[in-house]
């Protein structure tokens, strides 16, 4: 359904004549009728691919087919079967949900008794259809994010795209989006795009596609990335994400492994057939009375994130001295 | 591969131009009515400087041969203050799309299958539509300012208003476009606008400037487009046709507008690229 290749974009970097490459040679496909998450730490690329998919940029070399159009030459066709979700607001906050749906259908070239059709069908799935008259401005984040969705969806396309669709969400509307957006593909046979930064919303997509530093690193389904891991993980908990940023360091050096901050947690992968008891007893003498637990568990997408990219969620590895190794 | 069927084998949709254009502008006709302090601000304005500078100039004011003379200030300031009350209302009614870009709801567009073309004309057509609800205001008061004129003339001065007002709304976007602060569009408009309608002859007569202001009110296109505004209070349409004057300033301003919104199109149409990649 979405065929990408070789697609390349080089940002301006004031007037200088180099730039800073933020997608580089990418080739993907997406399956029609799958959900695919879309992850990357930040400044991996996903915005930027996001702005080429929605047509609101050109690339500096490579291709994107929608549905068998050609996006960059063929825009309006290829564009006429997305519905776009964006991560900032793209309601008119002065105007009624109805309004808003109305104006997004007319842009599809909806109107009559067809537009009316498409605004209750677009908000069948959700709890909206008595706020129709109400203004966007007075709904709660969680329901304008259900009136972006119903937006995306009005001109019953094919593609939805989403870019950080739950950001600002609580886990309550959060579960509920997921939910609606896992109904959509399922009823509708969507095809779906989201790019997202919480890899708990990736437990049940269809494929996850791992961008970092503009390529791809990993595409696949979330059991075979967590599969091709293969090693399991051990993470020491902590009461807090400044409590656990000051005792990387030394949690690195006494197991002499490089370890990773993710929020309250410091991880580090066990090697291959790595028994686990010396490392957990290790930590459990030097930082019993600094740690809330210590656990070791399979991997998550989380992980295989952090083992491909590097990091953590906003966070750079801690990389001990190597004589310090207490593993081995 | 399963071929995707939402709703229900529902064919795909594409707007024309014109309904794009037509949904683009009712928006802004919608978020107008729902916002009457704008009202307030753009008929306001024009009132007040009429009122102030109607009352105090017209004792010393001398309109010498325009018209035949022999007029009150208030009244020749009147196609002034409704040039003005389109200008400020047309331009300004421009200042959303900056608050469309930065709250996001350009890109909703942007995304849509809809022509560059329709994007440009909906928020021409919907700050025309705005500015001229304003004017209709205004124009009530000419029975009362001492005009005696015919049906005809005030269709040519509404059609007037319409043409300036899409002059204005089209400046308005093409600077809008590039702009990244409402503080900045402001700014801007306001060094720009005020020194177009004070040397148009909206407050004094072309005739009665000095040399070398005169120069400088022939070059500005706003000074034609006043000459097309206040010709219908004085005399009707066969006599504005016969007037070489008041066709000249009817082909300036007809070239000026489409320029401008050549201007806009061409901006909406350039699109963000990456740079070329070096070969190898």
């Amino acid at each position: 359904m979405i065929r990408i290749r070789g697609l390349s974009y080089v940002y301006a970097l004031g007037r200088s004549r180099e730039g800073r490459t933020a997608l580089d040679g990418l080739d993907l496909d997406i399956a029609a009728g799958t959900m695919t998450i879309l992850a990357g730490p930040n400044g991996s690329g996903k915005s930027t691919l996001f702005r080429l998919l929605s047509g609101l940029a050109l690339p500096s070399r490579g291709s994107v087919e929608i549905g068998g159009f050609d996006l960059f030459a063929a825009p309006a066709q290829a564009r006429a079967l997305l519905g776009v979700v964006f991560q900032s607001p793209a309601l008119d906050r002065h105007l009624s949900v109805e309004e808003n749906l109305s104006l997004h259908g007319a842009l599809f070239g909806l109107r009559g008794r067809v537009l009316r059709d498409r605004i209750r069908e677009s908000l069948s799935w959700s709890g909206l259809t008595d706020r129709l008259p109400d203004r966007v401005g007075t709904l709660s984040g969680g329901l304008a994010r259900q009136v972006e969705l119903a937006k995306a969806l009005m001109s019953a396309p094919s593609v939805l795209l989403l870019d950080e669709p739950t950001t600002g969400l609580d886990p309550a509307a959060r579960r509920s989006f997921l939910e609606q957006l896992a109904r959509l593909k399922r009823e509708r046979e969507m095809t779906i795009l989201m790019t997202s930064h919480v890899f708990s919303e990736a437990e049940n997509a269809d494929r996850v596609a791992i961008l970092s530093q503009g390529r791809l690193l990993a595409h696949d389904t979330p059991a075979a990335l967590c599969g091709r891991l293969g090693r399991n993980v051990l993470v020491v908990n902590t009461p807090s994400e400044e409590r656990a940023r000051a005792l990387l360091p030394s949690v690195a050096e006494r197991l002499g492994h490089s370890c990773v901050l993710c929020g309250s947690e410091i991880r580090l992968e066990l090697g291959r057939d790595e028994p686990p008891v010396p490392l957990i007893d290790a930590v459990l003498d030097s930082f019993r009375d600094e740690i809330t637990g210590v656990a070791v568990r399979e991997p998550t997408l989380d992980d295989v994130f952090v083992h491909l990219t590097g990091a953590g969620p906003g966070t750079s590895p801690f990389v001990p001295k190597p004589q310090m190794d207490l593993a081995s | 591969m399963t071929s995707p069927t939402p709703f229900a084998g529902t064919p795909t949709f594409r707007a024309t131009t014109r309904d794009a254009t037509l949904a683009l502008a009712r928006r802004d006709l919608l978020r107008f009515v729902r916002q009457p302090a704008r009202l307030a601000g753009t008929l306001g304005q024009p009132l007040l400087f009429w009122l102030v500078l109607g009352a105090g100039l017209s004792p010393s004011f001398d309109a010498g041969t325009f018209a035949g003379g022999g007029m009150t200030y208030t009244e020749y300031f009147y196609p002034g203050m409704l040039a003005m009350m389109v200008l400020f209302a047309s331009v300004f009614s421009t200042i959303t799309l900056i608050e469309d870009r930065d709250q996001g709801f350009l890109q909703g567009v942007m995304a849509a299958p809809v022509s560059r073309l329709s994007i440009v004309m909906g928020k021409v057509l919907g700050g025309t539509m705005v500015a001229m609800i304003q004017a209709s205001i205004l124009l009530l008061a000419i029975p009362f300012m001492g005009f005696h004129i015919g049906p005809g003339s005030v269709v040519m001065i509404v059609v007037t208003l319409a043409v300036l007002s899409v002059a204005c709304t089209g400046f308005g976007f093409l600077v809008a476009w590039s702009m990244e602060s409402t503080a900045g569009f402001h700014g801007v408009m306001m060094l720009v606008m005020m020194p177009l309608w004070f040397l148009s002859s909206a407050l004094f007569p072309l005739e009665s400037a000095p040399a070398i202001l005169k120069g400088v009110m022939y070059v500005n296109p706003f000074t034609w487009a006043m000459i097309l505004l206040r010709a219908p209070f004085y005399g009707g349409p066969l006599e504005c046709f016969a007037d070489t004057r008041y066709l000249t300033a009817l082909g300036i301003t007809a070239g000026v507008v489409l320029l401008i919104l050549w201007g806009g199109v061409r901006r909406v149409k350039r699109r963000e690229k990456g740079l070329p990649l070096a070969r190898g």
